[in-house]
């Protein structure tokens, strides 16, 4: 069977640039080099393209060669990748962003990344800390040579610092960039209106900018932008979560009348200023993609959950981050570090709402694949970026039936007031297709198989005791409405009222 | 003494019979004293009629199958991927890379971009994409800019809209104007190379507006000729009594008929056949083909030693060739011959490079206008322009140097002698 990407062509390349647009029968030229229209030169005129990789092609029909045939590229179990693909990650240091480079250069690819240590500074702002201690940035950076061979060009830089990111972009001339460089926690955005600021200003307006230098440094590069499930937030009125815009066939009916909603962007629904500052992403970067021929997936990730991959277990220091608090814990870890610490696993009001989920590995799969196979040049895409969908009560039950049953643990299930003003009972029907139908994603790893995994690891009396350190920031103290207490306790589930069920069969 | 300088002046495209006929109606003036006073004959342009291997013959002296440019387009080796061959494919230096003692300004010469160094300036002309590129050296970028330069008008536009694109033209001549006047004055040179490439836009899109008088841009189509002889008369007032001059066009013009639509033709005698409905490019092409066009009439054979889906073994070549001239001397549209010569590729090309040119260039009669679309759904149609390349009506203008030099039937390859032997005069 080929492989997802290997009837793309040069049109989706990143090393290629559209040089221009010529129609022969006037020996004419546009005088717009970007003015390049769509794909398909038409039988009057042509797409020009140059390729910086192969400069001895000269000017050529960006059609008419396939990542297949290009010998640029290599085959690797995730598509077609473009050898020594210069890929820059925004939020390197971050659990995803220092994970995904080590999985990116051990394919070949050549990483650059920046961080400020934002995501260091805030969880030990919250007085917490990564159970999984984590190195410093240079000892980091020199493990990934001593341990994998990988050489990462890392810059300490703020995201909204320009100049020296317009640089750094000139400089290194990326053909991917991954951004992970956004502040992630819903709560952490609603504990002030100074979290507030510093979330959407690092969000928004970090992004922003790097908008208006894609425009100028690196046109040709992808954009591939983290975005969160959140953003569609759960609507009671039950319609399917599509990927990012409407299908072709969907249908808006009003007194009567009929309009086709295909390729217009679905209603988003964020549900804190977090999510609210993803959703401002999400228009910002379509309208780039729109105004200045910028490409860009907008990667709608589900709840991540895990704690290595098959490069940080190598050696501990390259160990990635791992948090359980409040803010930045995830909530199958959070669950995860409750049955290590003997503590009831909390769920927010009824526990019924319903979330998307991938685990850590897969996530990385699902990114490289979408590196591999750029949009074109001018495309915004989305794809709904999980694996499955639970309730946060089945969940809880997962971990609470792997720990009793593998590890002895006897653990309890706590309900507790909701903090946050969100619908606990609703209607949830995400579409999350794209990546499996047109990437050829399978997930690798079962939800039971990570929750296993994470017990082993954090059993341990190093990490326990890490865990008990830090126990009395699990549970939530940030309240949407700003008030200042405690969540109460509405009621402790014992283990004989517990549902021996596995886990519905939505993976 | 002053040293012996040497100008060329180039009009892209403009015929001879036309130029006889502005000379008649006194819009070139300057431009008819001194066809009056100089060699000034009828000129072959190359085969096919197209400005980028005709420019290069000029530039080159020497014809495709030596300089290695048949057409706009071309095909990368071995392969079916359509490729668009610019400066850095022309095989042969062109004359101020022959004689580099000599100090030269070349502007809006066709087919020269990317620039590269040289004994002067250089700015490209079409097709040339980027400015900072098209120019040597890049110090030169600036003033090009306060200029307001620019290399082409915008073909879109100008299908969307006459009256913006007379408007594009204009200020493209104008800005080209000011620039000649700049290197004129601030350029020490030996050879000044000048092309005025806004003739071609203006015949393409008007033709008819100059056949006639009535039409709403008849005297904008006139006066742009105007404005090119006004710019003639300043250059040979400028010019001392040792300059030589040269003037020529690539190629000629004339009304657009029909454009024909070669691979159809190929398709319909089962010569050509593609694996898609609606082919994207050649690679779509199916190894039951026995041939296919590229623009404007060059026909290739899908020879099994030359593309990886040929069909044609190398001994059977010569009777596939025959079949396709059979087949084109015998195409007529409402009773006339479409084409009024099949050239094969040993007739036309000479040199290390011929094996990579077309099978056979195809030749039309007069109106009729060779295209090598893959998607049409008929053999011909109107043409969208109203004015076409013509191969035997260029013209060239010899001045200051003797008959001698000048062959009695030139044709474009000839400019570089030319040039070399009237600046030893």
């Amino acid at each position: 069977m080929p492989l997802h990407n290997a009837n793309l062509t040069c049109w989706n390349c990143p090393a290629v640039d559209l040089a221009g647009k010529v129609d022969f029968r006037a020996c004419g030229q546009s005088t717009n080099s970007k003015d390049i229209g769509s794909g398909c030169s038409n039988s009057d005129s042509y797409i020009m393209a140059e390729c910086k990789r192969r400069p001895e092609l000269g000017l050529f029909d960006p059609m008419s060669i396939t990542f297949k045939e290009c010998p640029q590229y290599k085959e690797t179990p995730y598509g077609y990748l473009l050898k020594d693909m210069r890929v820059l990650i925004l939020g390197l240091d971050g659990y995803l962003g220092w994970s995904l480079a080590l999985h990116l250069g051990a394919l070949g690819c050549q990483i650059s990344g920046i961080d400020n240590y934002n995501r260091r500074d805030w969880v030990m702002e919250r007085g917490a800390h990564s159970i999984l201690p984590i190195a410093r940035m240079t000892e980091r950076l020199q493990a990934a040579e001593e341990a994998l061979g990988i050489t990462i060009n890392f810059r300490k830089m703020d995201l909204l610092d320009r100049q020296n990111l317009k640089e750094f972009l000139d400089e290194i001339k990326p053909e991917a960039i991954v951004h992970y460089a956004e502040c992630p926690s819903a709560p952490y955005s609603m504990i002030d209106v100074d979290h507030a600021v510093t979330v959407q200003q690092n969000n928004v307006i970090g992004t922003l900018g790097l908008l208006f230098l894609l425009r100028d440094i690196c046109p040709q590069t992808t954009l591939l932008k983290l975005g969160t499930m959140g953003e569609y937030g759960t609507p009671l009125t039950g319609r399917p979560l599509f990927e990012g815009m409407f299908p072709a066939d969907a249908v808006l009916q009003w007194r009567g009348r009929e309009w086709s909603m295909g390729g217009e962007l679905t209603p988003r629904d964020p549900s804190s200023f977090y999510h609210v500052s993803k959703v401002q992403d999400t228009f910002n970067i379509y309208e780039a993609c729109k105004y200045w021929w910028l490409r860009s997936y907008d990667i709608m990730q589900g709840v991540i959950f895990g704690i290595h991959t098959a490069q940080t277990q190598t050696d501990p220091r390259l160990n990635t981050r791992f948090d359980i608090d409040e803010w930045f814990g995830t909530v199958v870890n959070r669950f995860v570090a409750q049955a290590v610490a003997g503590i009831p696993l909390t769920l927010y009001g009824s526990g019924e709402q319903k979330r998307g989920f991938i685990a850590l590995e897969d996530s990385l799969q699902c990114m490289t694949r979408l590196i591999c196979a750029p949009p074109e040049l001018g495309e915004y895409a989305v794809v709904n970026q999980m694996s499955g969908y639970y309730t946060l009560r089945d969940l809880a039950e997962t971990v609470a039936r792997i720990a009793q049953k593998e590890f002895k643990l006897p653990v309890k299930i706590q309900r507790v007031e909701n903090p946050r003003v969100e619908a606990d009972r609703h209607p949830f029907e995400p579409i999350f297709e794209r990546l499996q139908n047109d990437f050829s994603f399978t997930p690798s790893i079962t939800l039971d198989n990570a929750i296993f995994q994470m017990l082993d690891i954090l059993l341990s009396p190093e990490m326990k005791s890490r865990i008990v350190q830090k126990q009395h920031l699990i549970i939530p103290k940030t309240w949407w409405s700003g008030v200042k207490k405690k969540v109460e306790s509405i009621e402790i589930l014992e283990p004989s009222k517990m549902s021996n069920k596995n886990i519905p069969s939505n993976e | 003494m002053q040293r012996k300088r040497s100008i060329i002046i180039g009009l892209d495209g403009v015929p001879f019979p036309l130029l006889k006929d502005l000379f008649d109606r006194s819009v070139m003036p300057h431009f008819k004293a001194l066809a009056e006073r100089s060699i000034f004959r009828q000129m072959e342009s190359s085969i096919p009629e197209i400005s980028s291997v005709a420019w290069s013959s000029a530039i080159t002296g020497v014809n495709p199958g030596t300089h290695g440019i048949f057409g706009f387009t071309d095909l990368a080796e071995g392969s079916y991927i359509t490729t668009f061959p610019n400066f850095t494919a022309l095989k042969t230096a062109p004359f101020w890379e022959q004689d580099t003692a000599r100090r030269s300004v070349i502007l809006n010469v066709p087919s020269t971009y990317p620039a590269r160094e040289m004994n002067g300036v250089l700015i490209s002309g079409f097709v040339a994409l980027d400015l900072k590129r098209a120019t040597y050296p890049a110090s030169l970028i600036p003033k090009l800019n306060e200029i307001g330069y620019r290399v082409d008008v915008d073909f879109e536009r100008a299908s969307e809209s006459l009256g913006y694109f007379l408007q594009d033209l204009d200020n493209a001549l104008k800005a080209r104007i000011a620039a000649y006047r700049y290197f004129w004055e601030n350029i020490d040179w030996d050879v000044f190379m000048l092309v005025f490439t806004g003739t071609d836009r203006l015949m393409h899109f008007l033709w008819n507006a100059y056949e006639d008088p009535e039409h709403e841009y008849h005297e904008a189509f006139l006066d742009h000729f105007r404005q090119i002889d006004a710019v003639i008369g300043e250059i040979t007032d400028k010019m001392n009594d040792r300059d030589n001059l040269i003037m020529l066009s690539d190629h000629g013009f004339e009304r657009l008929d029909k454009d024909i639509f070669v691979n159809h033709v190929l398709k319909q005698h089962n010569m050509l056949s593609f694996e898609t409905e609606i082919p994207k490019n050649l690679k779509d092409i199916s190894s039951h083909s026995k041939a296919f066009a590229l623009d404007p009439g060059r026909i290739y054979i899908n020879d099994s030693a030359r593309f990886p889906r040929g069909l044609v073994m190398p001994q059977d070549r010569e009777a596939v060739i025959g079949d396709l001239i059979n087949i084109f001397n015998e195409f007529t549209i409402d009773g006339k011959k479409v084409i009024k010569r099949c050239f094969r590729r040993e007739e036309i090309y000479h040199g290390q490079y011929s094996d990579r040119g077309p099978d056979i260039v195809l030749l039309a009669n007069s109106g009729l206008n060779l295209r090598g679309t893959l998607n049409s759904d008929s053999a011909y149609s109107n043409g969208t322009l109203t004015g076409k390349h013509t191969q035997h009506d260029a013209f060239l203008l010899v001045h200051g140097g003797s008959d001698r030099i000048v062959p009695q039937k030139p044709c474009v390859s000839d400019m570089v002698n030319i040039l070399n032997n009237s600046s030893e005069e």
